[in-house]
């Protein structure tokens, strides 16, 4: 995916910042853009809800994708059955094609796509932003009930499960484990919804 | 529904006397833009934060002008006829209530009780660049700890990715 017009940039959403994201990085070592992001504000700008997830935006700084699951490589494929290879060529295409790709979304298209936040998806970002504050501010019992706050008011989002057990004793102070989630909604293959790429190219327009 | 807003206003204006009445100076801590500043002395009235104009300016970087709360080019002007829910002197001080600020402004705030650590999120003019679908711009560091901006990139085509170790 090497192209002088395009870039990647990875932003890793973890609040104990580059101990933990770092050793990931440093194993990788990509040739790509990685940045650090203790404060998860990529995920509270663009409400986003996993990881990975995956905007598309193009020279004007426009989004022309928003967010979806965004592998670019197969690692976790045995534990999410998602095959990288429909995403990785979507995205040859666009970075081929530009805004006239099947995959770029026109203006109208990404406006259907973009709904009015629930207030209690914005609010949730407040008690987990609540919750980071505290946990770094050397109070990571009192950052609990925030975390579980913002876990109740946006039950969608898992950067806000995940990075509250990541924290603690998930069990013990959440009654839960990651494993116990996925297997809730039927394992792994469930817990990522596809990215959903057009069938066949059609026609240029 | 037309009394609706007689209500509002008639439960704004109970609640206000309960609340001039149960003020309490507390050591607070407000967490803006994610940095945060303790404000020695804040006052606390059932939920509502006030503190000092130049405490405001410290913790918010806004300024209270004639115009209204202002930070750089952004300015909200305070609603006529509201200002008492705003703005109150106590003491020869000036303070501003920076809850009910959130409020005009649609920020999320979330509050710890015992710890006295208020929140705030982003305001609506912060999270509305999603809707005009620009990507909003930011600026983060690298492992090294050089800083690198969304908006650098401008002019190439981005795949923003975030991922995680968790």
């Amino acid at each position: 995916m090497k192209d002088k017009n395009f870039e990647i940039v990875s932003v890793a959403q973890d609040t104990g910042g580059v101990k933990d994201a770092g050793p990931a990085i440093t194993a990788a070592n990509p040739s790509f853009t990685v940045l650090i992001d203790e404060k998860h504000l990529v995920t509270k700008l663009y409400n986003m809800v996993n990881v990975p997830t995956g905007v598309w935006i193009n020279e004007k700084g426009r989004i022309v994708r928003p967010n979806e699951v965004a592998f670019i490589d197969d690692r976790f494929k045995p534990f999410t059955g998602l095959d990288s290879a429909p995403y990785i060529g979507a995205l040859k295409d666009w970075i081929e094609k530009g805004d006239k790709s099947v995959y770029a979304m026109s203006e109208d298209r990404m406006r259907q796509k973009l709904t009015a936040a629930d207030p209690n998806v914005v609010l949730a970002t407040a008690e987990f932003g609540l919750g980071e504050h505290l946990y770094k501010a050397g109070h990571a019992g009192e950052a609990i009930p925030h975390f579980k706050e913002a876990q109740r008011l946006n039950p969608l989002n898992w950067n806000y499960k995940r990075q509250a057990w990541k924290l603690s004793d998930a069990k013990k102070d959440y009654g839960t484990t990651f494993k116990e989630e996925v297997d809730k909604i039927g394992g792994g293959t469930k817990y990522y919804p596809p990215p959903e790429l057009p069938a066949e190219p059609k026609k240029n327009n | 529904m037309k009394y609706s807003r007689f209500f509002i206003a008639l439960s704004v204006f109970v609640l206000s006397a309960t609340l001039l009445a149960s003020a309490k100076e507390i050591h607070a801590t407000i967490v803006y833009d994610d940095v945060a500043t303790e404000i020695a002395s804040a006052r606390q009235e059932s939920g509502q934060l006030w503190v000092t104009t130049t405490d405001l300016t410290r913790a918010t970087k806004f300024v209270l002008k004639p115009e209204g709360a202002c930070r750089d080019e952004l300015c909200f002007p305070i609603p006529k006829g509201r200002t008492a829910e705003f703005e109150n002197t106590v003491s020869g001080k000036k303070f501003f209530n920076v809850t009910a600020f959130a409020a005009l402004v649609k920020q999320p705030v979330a509050r710890d009780e015992a710890l006295d650590t208020w929140y705030f999120g982003l305001r609506s003019d912060q999270r509305e660049t999603l809707t005009s679908m620009q990507s909003p711009d930011f600026t983060l560091p690298d492992m090294q700890g050089k800083l690198h901006s969304l908006s650098d990139f401008h002019g190439k085509k981005v795949l923003l990715v975030t991922w995680a170790s968790w």
